[in-house]
């Protein structure tokens, strides 16, 4: 299953008793979307392929007390319809859900156009935001009912594959935290961290090599979790991996949050290159030629000395 | 609702109040402002915006789309006793809620506004959800004629066709200057009529100056069934010989006193 019919699916079962819920797409579609909008009409808008203006309606719609939930593809949700998030539910804190599906190179097939390589620095940086990446259905479908029992202004960033379940699943404990650990953080172990699709290549390497490293899948990058520095601080240093450009991306994320509980870790950052993706191949090798292989996640961790 | 005599000289009242406060805030959109004084003296004076009196509050919502205008409500708001006199003697002190670009903490105004091009979409969601819940409300969007240079304007006027959203009339004040000159010398964008009547919509071409045609207008378009657009022909700076058709007037200009004199007399 898709993360986007998982997430669709959760809204559509709420709407059974929550009438207030409104969810707009700026022609972007899904199998779950299909059942919504037959068995909620008058839930759903079609607001046409303008995702400015779908951004301005559903701040309207936020001010009348609606849950609002917006959904298209990510390039396009993201940087195209910025300002109009920053001016609606930015600055007048409104209950709108941004769902931007196909980050990273999700849309390999398509290319730079469709690429979403900057979105995350760009959403954390609206003020207020909420931002989350999952990496499997469960933690899609925990992210979507939490947006739907507290509404906020939040963006949640889909993969466009059917990423596998997580193991162990994430937990509602797992969840209030914003993060997940998998293993023991000590003083010999290299944490890897990461949301999304490289955090299955993360988990990879850490099943390969648990006694050398640590992984953590960091689902809730805004607010930033709190307690995380002080769950890995004896580690001997951290890789962040992240399908995005270098800048802004969640290694920054991370300096920031660990720096403001005054934590200063070896960081190092694997995202892709600082120039836009045109070549061919398909996305599994298009990170490998970018340089976010597992062997090239190892290759970092031995920069940390 | 008021006469048509008496609703000139409030729009007269109103100017005289905000130069007033301009003259002491040294900042504001006076030009913006006194274009469409008449059209906002209409939608709340005329009866246009519903008031109740028990509550306190606007039945109707008006959002003004070029947000740099936005204080044109704030004396309006003020008699109705929405905002607090205290609030209207406060403008300009470091603490004050009013301020130049209006914002949704301020009681009576009903969207944070500023960047341009984004209440028609804004009165769209809203007028939407009025009528999915089947609530007797209006809302009035007021854009500027700049606005329609704004791609997502274009987007949000299909959207409301297409949503048959009778409960949404949009207000275009066509003030002919942008603040690099004429539209139609920057870069035109005449025939505004038939580019808005060519999506469809019901489109009245009104003098925006003229409260007669105003309350027509309004009043015309009350049992509309469907999306309404008026195009409000009006004088940037109206009500001052130094401010009007001045380009230089968007934004507030210092003056001397021989200025300050003529333009109280002018407004009075």
């Amino acid at each position: 299953m898709f993360q986007r019919d998982a997430f669709i699916q959760e809204v559509t079962n709420r709407l059974e008793k929550d009438k207030s819920i409104f969810f707009l797409s700026a022609d972007f579609g899904a199998p779950a979307l299909d059942i919504l909008r037959e068995k909620f009409p008058k839930n759903f808008i079609h607001c046409g392929i303008s995702e400015q203006a779908m951004l301005d309606i559903a701040s309207g719609l936020a001010l009348e007390g609606n849950k609002v939930f917006v959904y298209a593809m990510s390039p396009f949700l993201s940087l195209r319809s910025i300002e109009q998030a920053k001016c609606g539910a930015g600055l007048m804190n409104l209950p709108v859900c941004v769902i931007s599906v196909g980050v990273g190179l999700g849309y390999a097939d398509a290319g730079p156009t469709h690429y979403s390589t900057e979105d995350f620095a760009c959403f954390r940086a609206i003020v207020g935001t909420s931002v989350y990446t999952p990496s499997d259905i469960i933690t899609t479908r925990l992210i979507a009912n939490e947006m739907l029992n507290e509404p906020r202004f939040s963006y949640i960033r889909l993969d466009r594959d059917a990423l596998p379940n997580i193991s162990p699943e994430t937990t509602v404990a797992d969840y209030k935290k914003g993060y997940k650990i998998f293993g023991n953080a000590n003083a010999t172990k290299i944490i890897l961290i990461s949301h999304g699709k490289m955090l299955h290549k993360c988990l990879k390497l850490f099943k390969k090599e648990p006694n050398r490293f640590c992984c953590v899948d960091i689902f809730r990058s805004k607010p930033f979790p709190n307690d995380l520095s002080k769950a890995i601080s004896s580690c001997k240093g951290i890789v962040v991996v992240d399908e995005q450009s270098p800048s802004g991306n969640l290694s920054s994320c991370i300096f920031e949050g660990f720096s403001d509980q005054n934590y200063f870790p070896k960081i190092v950052s694997k995202c892709l290159p600082e120039r836009y993706v045109f070549e061919n191949g398909g996305r599994d090798y298009l990170l490998n030629k970018f340089q976010l292989s597992i062997n090239d996640i190892i290759a970092a961790s031995k920069k940390i000395i | 609702m008021k006469k048509i005599n008496d609703l000139e000289n409030l729009s007269k009242k109103y100017r005289r109040d905000l130069f007033e406060k301009f003259l002491m805030i040294k900042q504001g959109h006076p030009g913006s402002i006194f274009s469409m004084m008449d059209i906002v003296v209409a939608l709340y004076h005329g009866g246009f915006v519903r008031f109740d009196k028990k509550k306190n509050q606007f039945l109707d919502k008006v959002l003004i789309s070029k947000g740099h205008a936005t204080a044109a409500l704030y004396p309006i708001l003020r008699d109705f006793g929405v905002l607090p006199m205290e609030e209207w003697n406060n403008w300009g002190n470091k603490e004050s809620l009013l301020r130049v670009f209006g914002n949704i903490s301020i009681p009576g105004i009903d969207i944070t506004s500023g960047s341009l091009g984004h209440c028609i979409g804004a009165g769209a969601g809203m007028a939407i959800n009025y009528k999915y819940s089947n609530q007797d409300k209006k809302v009035f969007v007021i854009i500027s004629e700049g606005e329609l240079y704004e791609g997502s304007t274009w987007e949000a006027l299909l959207f409301a066709k297409h949503n048959k959203l009778d409960n949404l009339t949009i207000i275009i004040d066509i003030n002919s200057l942008i603040i690099l000159g004429k539209t139609s010398e920057c870069l035109n964008l005449d025939p505004i009529k038939d580019k808005i009547e060519g999506l469809g919509i019901k489109t009245l071409d009104v003098d925006g100056h003229s409260l007669n045609d105003l309350i027509s207008s309004f009043e015309s378009i009350k049992k509309s069934k469907d999306l309404n657009c008026i195009l409000a022909r009006t004088i940037k700076g109206k009500g001052s010989s130094i401010m009007e058709n001045k380009k230089n007037w968007h934004y507030w200009n210092p003056m001397n006193e021989k200025e300050i004199k003529k333009t109280r007399e002018e407004l009075a």
